[in-house]
């Protein structure tokens, strides 16, 4: 024969092992099924392992100095397990259970039902074994009566929520963003551990995109229950991971000093440390209150806000692309500086008016300047002296200069903004097909034409001019920690570029600059206060068709002059002029940044 | 060849295919009953798809019991690599498709696949080719550590899916296999000491970190040490322990404990298992890693012993066929078909009744599924091709 002796013994004590391993889980069977069997046989009567989600709490959101932007509150919730239904009387579906105890609840305690047969249909398609939630927000009369109602409604019990809750209202909410429902797609990927994800997302601003480190992940636990539906044991736990903290650089005092100044205004205002980038205040204006979304916002609500006319919900200061006017002046001024080909001492004839070609092309407000240098054409904000400058140096330098200031493209600050629009000749081809002209320069020259900048952009081209030309990347967050640590991971600030201006154009730049300011005649001199040397330049730019004749009002400053600590932009959808209109709001603003930084150090 | 195919029908061995035939024939009884809801609505077509696969089977069966098993055994090693290759194939973009957080399936050609059954049987070849040949001496420890390393090599594989219960198929069978082959007590009990060890040390670097209540941070790092995933690890964690997934695996093995003590003795009789016909025990396993559970409710503990009398008859009929093969590659084979078969209801019917942890191994010929029918049906059919030839024991040499 082919097997040996040991071999046959081997076979034989194998099929022995394999015997024995079968009599060990036979006996296990009976002990299941004969000896235990009845005590399975009793809690089959009626469902009786419940699945509990424990939601995880969302992370918050804090601003420089610590103070609670974003946090949770506990909401109670009436809701129903919809396994235990199933047990309750055949024939009659889900659907139609849940509008019976709905419908039973709702004579009980008077509520008007909250929950439609179309939300019932579709939880039961996506979140079957969660409880569905019947009532938000139930208030102590309602919880009282429901919980001495007690056995007489099958599979209700009450649960506790966590909801965003904005402390300060409607305090930068542009850039916290807001929450909502998050929307389960039920793709292969993520279903694998469906009921730990989280319930709420975030749908703007840091909300949605530290959505990750904010959410946590939820978690769950299996209880057994008796039949008035009180818990027995837990039957398995899975601790929910709470979410993470995010700590900005928004001095949540600045911000309201910010939105102060705006007033009911329609405009943006941001706030920049030049030392660092970090955005100290980002204003819009109107904004709108964010405890409206939580928890959830009603379609009445929301169309409002959608519908009005004013845009609340549209973030200006980095989504708002408008014609920059006379602030996009010392770009054209530092260009023509450092390309040599305008020199210091040239002084242009102002006329009031400027020739080219067949156009004529008007000064600002027609005023007739007389002679005047590079420092008094941005003192009274001279137009004749730019386009004559501008022409002089040629369009390439100044597009450089504004490219380099990071003009026309993303600054990649965390939340969603405009890159804006640097045109040059190729776009000109392409949009218009015509070539690129003298015009085109002059408009330029003056902020006006095609380009387009957002207040965020020229926030940061004002701080990169105020520390003397050094560019960094505008940033919100400054820190980041998940939820067991105890302190925030400091992120360093990002530089993004050096200018590389000579120290002696910078200088001639920023000192014109101060003249806006604190000269007599200067455009700005509204916006001066008491005891701060600061520069800035102002802006009216128009827009819309010429009839209309609107125009935005800007202003960029810096302060204190020597080592600035502050820079900021500030535009109004409709003003008079830059200096009239957003001088005054600009005083309001500097000043109160001032007098808080007095408070802080005392 | 003449002479057998007249001999074909008288030679086959009965016992086992009776049993076999049995098994698929309870299995898709229960598939039905799984798929009953109730109140009218229809019968879902688990029960239809699986006849489907049993006809393919039972042609598969024939067929590789009038084929000589020893082609199989002749290109035992190249059979292996196209089954590793396979089994590597799952990881590509595009041909792997992930279901429940692991990718165990490729789709070739619009045919879903799970390679890993294929790897089985691939590995017995290998296994019956390694130790039957009557040259190699089983007591020499280079043939052992070649065993070692055709196991370990697919099975790294399959834990890297994760599919951890599939994984733990193989080391049962390779330690059988060898056993019954001649390998001296001294070396198998060494294996059995260096896997516990290496079982020991992939367990320090992702599931103790989490045992031991390590942070997220640090416990990432240490399973990437081993090259393991963060979501990979979180499916190992939930395989030991499944309250750590209460709502998901731990609900399920709640669920099919209720449902197998409530049948007590006799059951509450066929299509009425109320855990099933209630959907407690979710659609999505019933029908395939839980179908004992609906067995278990449905027939008590009278139903589970016959069925596990269905399953000992067959084993019994694996290993005579191989006590009784013409040459060692054979009974190997036999014992190898045998080991394989035993580890999937061993470990099936321990999870299902909540002895063990929750893996995803089904109950051969009885649950719903494609590739694993199929590839069971012929290595069933393999065994038979080796009790028709026992008479004709002439040396051979692959």
């Amino acid at each position: 024969m082919s097997l040996g002796e040991t071999e046959l013994l081997r076979l034989r004590l194998l099929g022995i092992m394999m015997f024995l391993a079968a009599f060990v889980l036979l006996c296990f069977l009976w002990k299941l099924q004969v000896r235990e069997g009845v005590k399975y046989a009793d809690s089959h009567e009626r469902q009786s392992v419940r699945r509990v989600r424990i939601p995880a709490m969302r992370g918050r959101i804090y601003d420089r100095n610590g103070a609670c932007l974003a946090d949770n509150r506990a909401n109670y919730c009436v809701s129903v397990y919809l396994e235990e239904l199933w047990t309750m009387g055949r024939g009659m579906s889900t659907i139609a259970k849940v509008s019976a105890i709905v419908n039973e609840i709702s004579a009980l305690t008077g509520a008007p039902a909250q929950v439609t047969s179309r939300q019932i249909e579709e939880h039961l398609r996506l979140r079957k074994p969660l409880p569905l939630v019947l009532w938000r927000n139930a208030d102590e009369r309602m919880l009282a009566r429901i919980a001495e109602a007690g056995a007489r409604l099958p599979g209700v019990a009450i649960t506790v929520e966590p909801v965003r809750r904005y402390p300060l209202g409607s305090l930068a909410a542009h850039v916290l963003g807001y929450v909502g429902r998050s929307d389960l797609s039920g793709e292969e990927e993520t279903r694998d551990y469906h009921y730990y994800l989280p319930e709420i997302a975030g749908k703007q601003g840091l909300e949605r995109r530290f959505d990750r480190l904010l959410a946590g992940q939820a978690g769950g636990s299996l209880v057994q229950i008796d039949v008035s539906g009180f818990q027995r044991e837990e039957l398995g736990v899975r601790p929910p991971v709470p979410g993470g903290d995010l700590l900005l650089a928004l001095d949540a005092r600045i911000q309201g000093a910010a939105e102060r100044a705006l007033g009911d205004f329609a405009g943006a205002a941001v706030v920049i440390d030049p030392r660092s980038g970090d955005v100290l205040a980002l204003a819009s204006s109107p904004a709108f209150d964010l405890n409206l979304f939580c928890p959830s916002i009603s379609r009445s609500e929301f169309a409002a806000l959608v519908e009005n006319r004013l845009r609340p919900l549209y973030n200006r200061a980095a989504l708002g692309v408008y014609p920059p006017g006379s602030i996009f002046k010392p770009v054209v001024l530092i260009a023509a500086l450092e390309s040599g080909r305008l020199r210091p001492d040239d002084v242009f004839d102002c006329p009031g008016y400027f020739h080219l070609g067949n156009r004529s092309f008007a000064c600002f407000l027609s005023i007739a300047h007389g002679a005047v240098d590079y420092r008094r054409a941005i003192e009274v904000s001279c137009n004749v002296f730019f386009y004559r400058a501008g022409l002089a140096t040629g369009y390439e330098p100044i597009r450089r200069a504004a490219g380099a200031l990071g003009l026309g493209r993303k600054t990649g600050i965390e939340i969603d903004e405009s890159g804006g629009l640097v045109p040059d000749a190729e776009w000109k081809r392409r949009q218009y097909n015509a070539p690129w002209v003298d015009g085109d320069t002059c408009n330029v020259a003056i902020g006006q034409g095609a380009l387009g900048v957002t207040p965020l952009q020229m926030a940061c081209a004002a701080a990169a001019i105020a520390n003397g030309g050094a560019l960094y990347q505008p940033r919100l967050v400054i820190g980041e920690r998940a939820a067991n640590e105890t302190g925030f991971r400091m992120a360093p600030p990002r530089l993004a570029r050096r200018m590389g201006w000579s120290a002696e154009n910078t200088r001639r730049l920023r000192e014109a600059m101060r003249d806006v300011i604190h000269s007599p005649s200067g455009s700005g001199r509204l916006a001066a206060i008491e005891g701060v040397e600061m520069a800035g330049k102002t802006g009216t730019a128009e827009y819309g068709r010429k009839a209309d004749g609107r125009k935005h009002g800007w202003m960029i400053v810096f302060a204190p002059f020597d080592r600035p600590r502050y820079a900021a932009a500030m535009m109004l959808d409709d003003a008079q002029t830059g200096g009239s209109s957003v001088g005054p709001r600009i005083h309001d603003l500097m000043a109160q940044v001032f007098a808080l930084e007095k408070e802080r150090e005392n | 060849m003449r002479r057998l195919g007249l001999d074909f029908i008288r030679r086959l061995e009965w016992s086992g295919l009776l049993a076999a035939g049995l098994l698929v024939a309870v299995g898709i009884a229960f598939l039905f009953s799984a798929g009953f809801r109730g109140d009218g609505r229809p019968i879902m077509g688990y029960y239809e798809r699986q006849l489907g696969w049993a006809a393919i089977g039972c042609v598969l069966y024939m067929v590789f019991a009038g084929l000589d098993y020893r082609i199989w055994i002749r290109w035992a090693w190249w059979i292996y690599l196209l089954a590793l290759a396979l089994l590597l194939l799952v990881f590509v973009p595009g041909l792997g498709v992930r279901t429940y957080g692991a990718t165990r399936w490729i789709e070739l050609a619009g045919i879903r696949m799970q390679p890993s059954e294929v790897m089985k049987i691939a590995l017995i070849l290998a296994l019956a080719r390694l130790f039957g040949s009557r040259t190699r001496d089983p007591r020499q420890a280079r043939h052992v550590v070649a065993a070692l390393a055709l196991t370990a090599l697919p099975m790294a594989v399959v834990i890297k899916q994760p599919d951890l219960g599939t994984a733990l198929i193989f080391p049962p069978l390779a330690l059988a296999v060898m056993f019954a082959a001649g390998v001296p007590g001294r070396y198998l009990a060494r294996l059995i000491g260096i896997g516990l060890l290496l079982a020991a040390v992939l367990a320090g670097f992702t599931v103790a970190p989490h045992m031991l209540g390590l942070d997220q941070a640090t416990q990432d790092r240490l399973s990437a040490m081993v090259g393991i995933e963060g979501y990979q690890r979180d499916r190992l964690l939930v395989f030991f322990d499944s309250s750590l997934d209460p709502l998901g695996a731990g609900w399920n093995k709640a669920q099919s404990q209720i449902a197998i003590g409530s049948g007590r003795m006799w059951g509450k009789g066929y299509m009425n298992g109320q855990q099933n016909l209630l959907g407690f025990l979710p659609r999505t396993v019933a029908p395939t890693d839980f179908i004992y559970a609906v067995i278990g409710e449905e027939t008590g503990f009278a139903g589970s012993l016959a069925l596990l009398f269905l399953f000992s008859m067959l084993l019994l009929s694996l290993l005579r066929i191989a006590g009784d093969s013409p040459d060692k590659y054979g009974a190997v084979l036999c014992v190898g078909v045998a080991s394989m078969l035993f580890c999937h209801v061993f470990i099936n019917i321990a999870m299902t009744a909540g002895l063990m942890p929750i893996t995803g191994v089904p109950l051969p010929l009885v649950s719903y599924g494609g590739t694993f029918m199929v590839g069971i049906m012929s290595a069933l059919g393999m065994a038979q091709s080796v009790h028709v030839r026992k008479i004709r024991s002439e040396n051979f040499q692959p």
